[in-house]
């Protein structure tokens, strides 16, 4: 009663006080966002429209990328590895981050040192340490020959292979943070209702255990696909000219054959794409939140 | 007909025992309570039942068959928890179902049962509902209804009321009284709040420092508390120094600080004559009247303070050495004459109602 008959009587006020409130609050958010509309907006929009107008106004730019196998099996490595990077760095981080949640202080605190530590350093020299550790005479391969597993090096490098090696590791921050984040939020009592109900281990795993955390898990998972199909560097140093990602194509159109139609063609094919997935991801699991 | 048979368990956690050497035996269809303060062992023998701690001493028996080596998802035991424990992505009849699913039942089986226990805590029309969406009290008894649906043997609650308020608390006891009664379930209930314990139970194991200091009915921990300890914890009561004078087997004559004494009270301790004890009498056992010379045992005393609280008159009365003694009179009782504050007051009671504890 009293709560009605508060909103009521400051009802007359309170759209003038909210949206001094909603000014008072955009004003320090300005100049991000005029650096947003100016460094990434205008210029995306610039290709997005050169896409259309060069060489001559149309749609061949997109017509010529979906027409050439190269173009298109460049998609498909590219979704490939952003994909399989996305299935690996689940399996892989779901333990670390389960780990983290549950360890005693000082262990989860050291696994954490080191997970953030890696994010930390320089991306170049995680990658060119990639290149040391695979290459034909990397450390990897040399164990494998000494301990009489192969008997040739394997093609860890320049390859897809190498990338997703590469771009996994790279990743695994990104899937274990916000998966951290959603198992720490449920209460562990939860588990020992579920043993005594009388789920197996498998059972308060399937049945309790990934519902809780599927919120958490696509979140990361979307993080992860959707930075995997931009990502330059990594598949730049790490792979093969013959299979190339598409943002290296997008790199190559520019540099070194100046299209810069077919080049914004595959920019806004790859955005579309990325919006795509996100919308799906919106319409499942809301803005990536835990469900309560 | 020992069904559930707990001997000499123990557990510590370091060097730190947390319960020592408890053993019980509880009967089919008993509702035992474990009742104690905060870190005195109960919830934790409770979770060594439950299979969460694996004692490092004794035996667990059900039926006559040892549970330790068996993990908790195949003991069979029904437990609901301090916390709502309902799985917060699945509505009121799948939580009911948990249990059943995973026990692979047929699914009309599941339903049948789901509907059954959903009649049982009488929460019919919520099946549909998300935990979020109900109040404490109702997620207490999805938890309940959960706890039941596999009919198990034996069901534990670890404080399932603490987080409830009091008008509440009192609804579910008696929910849980009835399905008590209907279901015949042998019920294990731990819990600190002692009116819990006597109105709920058939039994009461009082725990302290990891051991059990008495079991027995309430009326029997009320009545006769075998410790100091216990006569502290149920009920209220009045402690009054006093030095053991002589003593005759389990009798004792007792002289108080001012040189008074009293005759043949009983003894519950090992002390010999002209060691210091306490003498306990409940505040509902006491008499006050004119200080006439009486027959039975009493002291002489000055009435500090008199409240009226509806039910019951609250006295407070001092003694000739200084110590406070509560009174507590039926306030429809006669009183030959109501004293006033500062009057002197005889403070009698009956032999049979004193108990006495060495220090």
């Amino acid at each position: 009663m009293t709560v009605t008959d508060a909103t009521t009587s400051t009802a007359p006020h309170a759209p003038s006080a909210s949206s001094r409130r909603a000014a008072r609050g955009f004003a320090p958010v300005t100049p991000a966002l005029a650096l947003v509309v100016f460094v990434f907006v205008l210029p995306v929009l610039a290709l997005l429209l050169r896409s259309v107008l060069e060489p001559q106004p149309g749609l061949q730019n997109y017509e010529a990328f979906f027409a050439s196998t190269t173009y298109l099996k460049v998609l498909g490595n590219t979704f490939l590895v952003a994909g399989t990077v996305t299935v690996v760095t689940v399996l892989l981080g779901f333990p670390v981050a389960w780990f983290l949640a549950i360890a005693p202080g000082f262990w989860s605190r050291l696994l954490f040192a080191i997970v953030i530590l890696s994010m930390w350093t320089n991306l170049l020299a995680r990658t060119y340490a990639w290149m040391v550790l695979l290459q034909r005479t990397g450390i990897i391969n040399r164990t494998l020959i000494d301990l009489g597993l192969i008997s040739g090096p394997l093609p860890l490098i320049n390859n897809l292979v190498g990338v997703t090696i590469g771009m996994t590791y790279i990743m695994l921050p990104f899937m274990i943070l916000p998966l951290h984040a959603t198992i720490r939020s449920i209460d562990p009592t939860v588990f020992q209702a579920a043993a005594l109900c009388g789920a197996s281990r498998w059972q308060a795993f399937t049945r309790v255990m990934l519902p809780l955390t599927a919120s958490g898990i696509a979140a990361g998972a979307l993080m992860v696909f959707v930075m995997s199909l931009g990502y330059f560097i990594t598949p730049a140093l790490l792979g093969g000219t013959s299979n190339m990602m598409l943002a290296e194509l997008i790199a190559q159109l520019v540099q070194s054959l100046l299209d810069w139609g077919l080049a914004g063609a595959a920019a806004l094919i790859l955005l579309t794409i990325t919006l795509a997935i996100y919308l799906v991801q919106l319409r499942f699991f809301g803005f990536g939140q835990a469900r309560s | 007909m020992t069904f559930l048979d707990i001997r000499g368990v123990s557990k510590s956690f370091g060097n730190v025992a947390a319960v020592s050497d408890v053993s019980l035996e509880i009967a089919r269809g008993e509702f035992m309570t474990f009742l104690g303060p905060s870190g005195s062992g109960k919830s934790t023998t409770l979770y060594m039942i439950a299979g969460f701690f694996e004692p490092t001493g004794g035996d667990i028996r059900l039926d006559g068959r040892s549970i330790l080596a068996e993990p908790s998802n195949r003991r069979n035991i029904g437990m609901v928890f301090q916390r709502y424990t309902l799985f917060p992505h699945l509505s009121v009849a799948e939580n009911v179902a948990f249990p059943l699913r995973v026990r692979r039942r047929s699914g009309a089986e599941v339903s049948r049962k789901v509907e059954e226990m959903l009649a049982l805590v009488r929460l019919e029309r919520f099946a549909d509902r998300m935990p979020a969406q109900l109040s404490g009290g109702q997620q207490q008894r999805v938890a309940l209804a959960r706890a039941l649906a596999y009919d198990p043997p034996l069901l534990l609650m670890d404080e399932p009321l603490s987080a409830l308020d009091k008008k509440l608390r009192e609804e579910i006891q008696a929910e849980i009284r009835r399905i008590h009664r209907e279901t015949g379930v042998t019920i294990l209930y731990v819990t600190h709040d002692q009116e819990e314990a006597l109105s709920l139970s058939d039994r009461v194991a009082l725990f302290n420092h990891g051991r059990i200091e008495q079991v027995g009915k309430g009326r029997d921990l009320y009545d006769a508390p075998h410790t100091r300890f216990v006569a502290g914890f149920v009920g209220h009561s009045n402690f009054l120094d006093c030095t053991i004078a002589a003593r005759r087997d389990v009798r004792a004559d007792i002289v108080f600080p001012d040189g008074s004494g009293c005759a043949d009270i009983p003894l519950h301790a090992a002390a010999s004559s002209g060691t210091a004890a306490r003498l306990m009498i409940r505040p509902d056992r006491l008499q006050l009247a004119a200080p006439v010379p009486a027959a039975g045992p009493g002291i002489d005393t000055t009435l500090s303070d008199a409240t009226f609280i509806g039910e019951t008159f609250h006295f407070a009365v001092t003694t000739g050495w200084g110590a406070q003694v509560n009174v507590r009179l039926p306030a429809g009782a006669p009183m030959a004459h109501e004293p006033v504050i500062g009057e002197r007051v005889r403070l009698s009671w009956n032999a049979a109602d004193a108990r006495l504890f060495a220090d």
